[in-house]
């Protein structure tokens, strides 16, 4: 298979993006089979270079001699490709019913579409300039998506991220830097690029730049004490944080973590060290302290997004335990939260949509007017707090496997935090589905007299979302062997 | 010797003749010239550069053909000639994209005035990059201070006489303290000519004799350059200089005339003092020290203004510290850089000023923050161009900013001393973030819709097609930036071996 | 006919998720007809519902028990992951258990057709009451910790509704009290489990253990870290102290016949969990000696102690049941904890009896309810002049629960003595039993006191309670036959004593 396949899949879209605004489209409907048609081509592509993949590299542009824009597909590449060519369709779909009342719809598919062009760029990176310069390009095509509605508070929610993002990317460059210097190669190498002979003396400035390079990175993965900007990006519109920030860009910076980690500095360097104690901590008090914030906060949304900063730094746990066990539960954990979490946000913007309700206290009775959308909620609640049978359960497992695994004390309390964090899940969770079906006695319902479920467009994402967290609950073994033998190139 | 070699004084000569010239022309034709001046020394630069490329070595050029020590003397090599095309490149879009402005904000009969000072700056920034001899670099420095001087104040309110003063007393000094060390040095060594004064400083080095005078000449020459190009802590003259004086002023200021003197301090470290000797002395360990600080200074001060001008003159001083951290790493990488980090600061920073212009058009001429809100949607390609410089500034990739902020990065990960290359890292780092906080909150506002109050200023839309010579400044701009960012590889190159050359 | 053995865990479960289906959407479109928000009130089932319950319930535990006694089946459903599959397996605990809980679920059920009727959203209250069944099944013929673990997280979550059944505000603060209760519980117990799954040979269930010393020698630190916590974890559903709270907070809101099976049947899913873990995973020599068992046994005394102290001092009726459940159900712990052959007979034993008490007491409450919508114990003054049939089977239980000879709690406090003085644990092997002496005398004291001021309330109480107020049939037969059940065992102990000494036998 020609490598041109990944150029055109991370180029395609980008385009097609641009391109929206300067199409007279006559009718919506014609917009929307165009941006359906080129999300879906490239998810085509992507799927099918998936089950084809190219052996060969292919280089788009040099910026100077060994520093190039270049693409590679390999099994850590598929695992995140793979996940965003199977939701990005879906939430399309759902965006083209959500977006109707949000305006300005030809701006926002342009940048939603560009996104898809710019993860996958992420995704099939070949080396870590190339996955930086993505990286960069991410925080500033998804601004726009941030700034859609242009209130106030959306302006100044978009103003923190772009703080965050690129103050992150600051020091994620650092760590490009060394590895560029000190790297034996420019590509990704599983096991990583370090000479650990050469090195010398420079092992523990390594770590040092391990350390904030992990930290820049980790911006986009939205880690204590670097995450009050996602709750705040809570604003933009609920395509864009169900799909980019709970999917598409705080994956792509545990993805990108995972690579610094892996395949650039390696745990041959790492493990034991003082930098992967400092990281694990950071990590585990993210886990703790993304749920307790949840807990506190009472707008729906944000309440999500807070369990999304806690369940990105399960993924940052299972990375930073940096073993193949840990990989895999990390790798598993990214794609199960990534269904459970695009599902519940698509549940709460649904409501949004169709009743205007933004907190938890008034969605009293709301269950029983749109009945779908909260069992749907109800059941990502249960799988987000890890109910065996539905996929949260699967990941937490590989997770805490690979902690017991491998033996350290902080990894046990590691997983002590998985499971408080599991315990205030079901709190933030269940208490929203059980206001949702019990309101109050006495409650007056005629506000939300005519609250009905949405339509198909909606409901089918929610739908496939629901069959996928069953399916990947009960009979996981298929995806976690996928997981397993990409995990397993890093013995 | 081929003709070609003669281009270099010619050019020189050129532009010093069109000044007097300019002086008897009205308005009008002054501009012709000076527009036909720039171009056709930007197409004779282009020309010694590809003779130089294609000899693959630096020439003299002895004036009269009196041989040294009593001759003065060009010399030519690929940097020299790359820095004189590509500031005539910058110069000419500068001045186009200031045309109106000009027109409409200067007396008529300072119209040809204003040229002559523009055709003089010229020639004492060719002077300044192709001269031999360290007492004609001093005179053109102060050609070079006279007309900058007169660039400042030439649009008469209070502002910019009280900043032109300021400037003065300030490029006084540095330029008292520059004299003061080029005695030094003829009293050390005997010579002016830049090569036979190496020669004299590599004996004494090798002595050890006369080692402290020689620290002493070398302070006095950096710390005057310094000043006048506005190092942190020696900045003060210059928001006010770059904040109220005309945009083609304030572009060229900031991209050529303070970037002049640094290259003139290349000159010196390298061709006269030697780049081995200078960078044993504690010298460049002070520049580094203030440019770093600088950077970090220059971005809070940026972050505190509310005055677009004056934000992005602030920001000039930040990115000076960037070219001082880089020579005071004391490396030929660290040099590569700052030299880049000259050219891609000056295409970005006269691509702000520019584009800071249209905005404050579309915004009823007010430069306050506030006012701005909404501007990118008025005047959407000076918005754009905005955005392009801001990203450049941040060091988004694909910009030119991007590779200089690399550049940077390398050499400051290749120098031995931990004491350097960690706070050379960090500080690039939180400059990094501090450039994001204030360029990217000023994009941000530039989108962010104005509210109804706005109605009531003056606020209009600008079309591209209303001034087409800025329109066409900003597109050649944003083309320019991309290109530093996306095809640097030749660029790093030519300055690699163009430092060759200079040794 | 291995296969015979999913019969009674997915008949249960696909008929009650069908009544749960059916009810949602009639309350749905209620919803939307009417605009009414009050749970539930207007889905009235007709007289066809308690038949097909009770037909499904009848089929169900006839085919658990046929599946329990009538061989060692086993089957394997599907592999999760890690090749640790979900699947059955019956062997003489699960047999036990399953029996127990056919029982007791069948004959609450006949109660429950009476008593719903006063509650109102029977469909839904049915069909919970199927699932849970059917999951509790599964939860007995569990054959590894993995499917137990499912199947106790299924349980938490079915059963969680039936506490909220009502909808008034106390009743959700409670059910939301029970599922966090359970969850911290299922989550300390998770976090055990992912220890033993990394030092044991296997997660199914094995007698005397599947420890593995070798890879476990220099871990024990943690794992007996690990033991406990599951020890505290599972602990929680059986209202061990620290995580008891859930207990007295759920029971009185739940309606009579949840509360009954809560109480008897439920909170013993986390004692068999205890049983399995300790018996058939870590083995009980790796934990005999060690701080954990010290540990455990000082719980459960002070929950023993405790419990009945705030039942003793507790007014509301149902919420003093609770309390002495989490009494009682200590002691079964307590039994546990001496890792002895004797300690866990009796602790067996008190399972099973404790079952049968439990039901008839509570159920006895929901009939004071039911009839006259009484809860405090000081309302019921002079109830059993006007309720005797009802009285006398709540005293005979009572007398059981106390531990008067010839009642069934005689003999397996008798065991769990027995098994205290016999266990080589220090200062606990006289301790324990005075500890469950004492809280007998205060068992006496919180439960008959009902049954004195019931039939002898005083001059002044004769007048008011001189109507009779008997409970319809189907309620009455049920209370009689959990009082027989919980009487005469005591008389005819052999049968059940040589079975769990059996069950002892292969275990140590």
């Amino acid at each position: 298979m020609s490598a041109n396949i990944m150029m055109i899949a991370v180029l395609l879209p980008v385009l097609a993006g641009v391109l929206i605004p300067f199409i007279p489209f006559k009718k919506r409907i014609w917009m929307m089979g165009y941006i359906e048609f080129m999300v879906l081509l490239t998810s085509v592509l992507t799927l099918f270079m998936l089950l084809n993949p190219p052996q060969e590299n292919f280089v788009l542009f040099r910026f100077t001699g060994n520093l190039s824009i270049s693409f590679r597909l390999d099994g850590l590449g598929m695992v995140f490709a793979g996940i965003l060519a199977s939701l990005w369709p879906l939430a399309t779909l759902y965006s083209f019913e959500y977006m109707k009342h949000e305006g300005h719809e030809k701006y926002f598919f342009m940048f939603y579409v560009m996104t898809y062009g710019g993860t996958l760029g992420i995704a099939l990176a070949e080396d870590i300039l190339t996955m930086y310069f993505f990286y960069e390009m991410l925080t500033l095509v998804t601004l726009p998506l941030i700034m859609h509605t242009l209130s106030r508070e959306a302006i100044l929610a978009s103003r923190t991220y772009l703080y965050y993002s690129l103050g992150g990317a600051a020091f994620a460059f650092i760590g490009m830097i060394f590895v560029l210097t000190y790297g034996t190669t420019s590509v990704f190498v599983p096991g990583g690029v370090m000479d650990m002979a050469s090195l010398g003396d420079k092992t523990n400035l390594l770590l040092i730049i391990y350390v904030l390079c992990f930290c820049g990175f980790s911006v986009k993965a939205a880690m204590w004490p670097f995450s009050s900007w996602l709750p705040k990006a809570g604003v933009a519109p609920t395509p864009v944080t169900a799909l980019l920030h709970a999917v598409a860009v705080v994956k792509a910076g545990a993805f990108t973590i995972i690579r610094v980690t892996y395949y650039s500095f390696g745990t041959k360097l790492l493990k034991g060290t003082w930098a992967q104690t400092v990281v694990m901590v950071l990590v585990i008090i993210t886990i703790v302290y993304g749920c307790s914030r949840a807990l506190k906060e009472t707008h729906i949304k944000r309440r999500l997004a807070w369990s999304t900063v806690s369940n990105l730094s399960y993924i940052l746990f299972g990375v930073v335990l940096m073993t193949p066990l840990g990989l895999v539960g990390a790798l598993s954990h990214m794609v199960f939260h990534a269904v459970m979490k695009i599902c519940s946000f698509f549940c709460a913007g649904a409501v949004m949509y169709k009743s205007g309700k933004n907190y938890v206290h008034e969605l009293g009775g709301l269950g029983w007017k749109m009945p779908k959308v909260f069992l749907i909620f109800t059941i990502s609640g249960f799988a987000l707090m890890g109910v065996p049978g539905l996929c949260g359960f699967v990941s937490k497992w590989n997770l805490a496997k690979a902690a017991v695994e491998s033996g350290t004390s902080l990894a046990y309390a590691g997983v002590a935090a998985l499971l408080i964090s599991a315990l205030l899940t079901a709190i933030y969770m269940i208490t929203i589905s059980v206001r949702a079906f019990f309101p109050t006695k006495g409650f007056d319902d005629t506000a939300i007299r005519d609250v009905k479920d949405p339509n198909w467009m909606m409901t089918l994402p929610l739908a496939v979302f629901v069959v996928a967290m069953v399916v990947f609950g009960l009979h996981p073994q298929p995806v976690l062997r996928a997981l397993e033998s990409v995990a397993s190139v890093m013995q | 010797m081929a003709f070609v070699q003669n281009l270099p004084f010619i050019s020189i000569i050129l532009s010093l003749f069109s000044g007097p010239l300019s002086s008897i022309l009205d308005g009008k034709k002054a501009k012709w010239l000076n527009v036909a001046v720039i171009t056709v020394i930007g197409a004779m630069s282009a020309a010694v550069l590809g003779f130089v490329l294609e000899t693959g070595e630096a020439y003299v050029y002895s004036m009269g053909h009196f041989p040294a020590p009593w001759g003065n003397e060009i010399r030519v090599g690929i940097l020299e000639a790359a820095m004189a095309l590509f500031f005539c490149v910058i110069m000419l879009l500068c001045m186009l994209g200031g045309i109106r402005e000009r027109e409409e904000e200067l007396e008529d009969t300072k119209q040809n005035l204003y040229y002559i000072m523009v055709d003089l700056l010229l020639c004492s920034l060719l002077a300044l990059i192709y001269t031999n001899d360290l007492f004609t670099a001093y005179v053109f420095v102060e050609i070079n201070t006279i007309s900058a001087c007169g660039l400042i104040m030439i649009r008469q309110n209070g502002r910019t006489l009280e900043a032109a003063t300021r400037y003065m007393i300030m490029s006084l000094l540095g330029s008292g303290l520059l004299l003061l060390g080029i005695c030094f040095l003829y009293d050390l060594t005997g010579h002016l000519l830049m090569s036979n004064i190496q020669d004299q400083v590599a004996v004494l080095h090798e002595n050890g004799s006369y080692h402290i005078p020689l620290q002493v000449a070398v302070g006095l020459m950096s710390v005057g350059l310094a000043i006048k190009s506005a190092l942190f802590p020696f900045h003060a003259w210059l928001p006010d200089a770059y904040g109220y004086s005309p945009v083609s002023s304030a572009s060229i200021l900031s991209s050529l005339v303070s970037k002049g003197y640094i290259f003139l301090l290349v000159k010196i470290f390298y061709r006269v003092i030697g780049f081995e000797i200078a960078g044993d002395s504690r010298v460049i360990n002070v520049l580094f020290v203030f440019g770093i600080v600088g950077m970090i200074m220059g971005s809070v001060s940026a972050i505190k203004e509310n005055n677009i001008r004056r934000m992005i003159a602030f920001s000039s001083v930040a990115q000076i510290g960037y070219i001082y951290m880089g020579f005071g790493l004391g490396t030929t990488e660290g040099v590569v850089a700052s030299v880049y980090h000259i050219i891609s600061h000056a295409a970005t920073k006269a691509l702000l000023f520019v584009a800071a212009s249209g905005i404050t058009d579309a915004s009823g001429d007010s430069t306050d923050f506030f006012d701005l809100t909404g501007a990118g949607y008025r005047n959407k390609l000076a918005g754009a161009a905005f955005t392009v410089g801001s990203l450049s500034m941040v060091g988004i990739p694909v910009f030119a900013g991007f590779i200089s902020k690399l550049l940077f990065a390398q050499a400051g990960v290749g120098v031995e001393s931990m004491a350097k290359m960690m706070p050379t890292l960090i500080a690039l780092a939180i400059s990094t973030v501090l450039n994001a906080v204030y360029f990217m909150k000023t994009v941000i506002r530039l989108y962010t819709p104005e509210r109804k109050l706005a109605k009531k200023k003056n606020f209009r839309n600008i079309k591209m097609a209303e001034e087409p010579a800025k329109s066409f400044t900003l597109v050649c701009f944003i083309i320019l930036n991309l290109i530093l960012g996306l095809c640097s590889e030749p660029i790093v190159t030519l300055i690699g071996n163009g430092l060759k050359m200079f040794a | 006919m291995t296969g015979f053995l999913l019969l009674p865990v997915f008949l249960p479960a696909l008929t009650g998720i069908f009544l749960l289906i059916s009810s949602f959407l009639e309350h749905v479109k209620i919803s939307r007809q009417s605009g009414t928000q009050e749970p539930v009130r207007n889905e009235r089932a007709g007289k066809g519902l308690p038949v097909f319950v009770g037909m499904i319930l009848v089929i169900s535990a006839a085919a658990a028990l046929w599946a329990a006694w009538a061989g060692d089946g086993s089957v394997t459903l599907f592999y999760m992951m890690d090749n640790i599959p979900i699947s059955f397996r019956v062997d003489e605990m699960g047999k036990l258990f399953v029996t127990i809980l056919s029982i007791v679920w069948v004959l609450v059920g006949v109660y429950a057709f009476v008593y719903m009727e006063h509650e109102g959203g029977e469909k839904r209250f049915f069909g919970l009451y199927l699932l849970v069944y059917g999951i509790l099944v599964a939860l007995d013929f569990a054959e590894n910790l993995v499917t137990l673990y499912f199947f106790y997280e299924m349980m938490t979550l079915a059963s969680m509704p039936l506490v909220l059944h009502n909808g008034s505000r106390e009743a959700i603060m409670a059910a939301l009290k029970y599922l966090f209760y359970s969850m911290c519980g299922a989550y300390l117990g998770l976090f055990g489990i992912f220890f033993l799954y990394r030092y044991c040979d296997s997660l199914t269930f094995t007698a005397g253990g599947t420890l593995n010393t070798a890879l476990a020698s220099g871990h024990q630190g943690i794992l007996l870290a690990a033991v406990f916590c599951m020890l505290i974890g599972f602990g929680a559903k059986a209202g061990m102290f620290p995580l008891h709270a859930w207990l007295p907070a759920a029971h009185p809101v739940a309606p009579s016949p949840a509360s009954a099976v809560l109480s008897s049947i439920i909170v013993k899913a986390g004692v068999l969990a205890v049983i399995r873990v300790v018996y058939y995973i870590v083995g009980p020599g790796f934990l005999r000696g060690t701080w954990v068992q010290t540990a455990w046994m000082i719980l459960t005394l002070m929950t023993v102690f405790m419990g009945s102290l705030l039942a003793f001092r507790e007014p509301m009726l149902k919420k003093r049941l609770a309390y002495s459940t989490v009494s009682q159900v200590s002691y079964i712990l307590f039994g546990l904890s001496l890792l002895s052959p004797a300690g866990l007979e009796g602790a067996l034993l008190h399972t099973v009896f404790h079952a049968f008490i439990k039901s008839a007491l509570f159920l006895t409450a929901g009939v004071f309810v039911f009839q006259c919508g009484k809860t405090r114990v000081e309302e019921l003054r002079g109830i059993g002049r006007q309720m005797p049939k009802t009285m006398v089977c709540y005293t005979f239980a009572a007398l059981a629960l106390i531990g008067i000879p010839p009642a069934s709690g005689f003999i397996s406090k008798w065991y769990l003595a027995q098994g205290a003085l016999g266990a080589d644990v220090g200062v606990f092997r006289w301790l324990g039993p005075v500890v469950l002496l004492v809280s007998a005398l205060l068992t006496a004291g919180y439960l008959l006191l009902l049954t004195m001021q019931g039939f002898f309330p005083g001059e002044k109480y004769y007048e008011k309670t001189s109507e009779k107020q008997e409970p319809p049939m189907g309620m009455l037969l049920v209370l009689i036959a959990f009082a027989v059940l919980s009487v005469l065992p005591g008389i005819f102990p052999n049968p059940l004593i040589s079975y769990v000494s059996r069950i002892a036998e292969i275990l140590m």
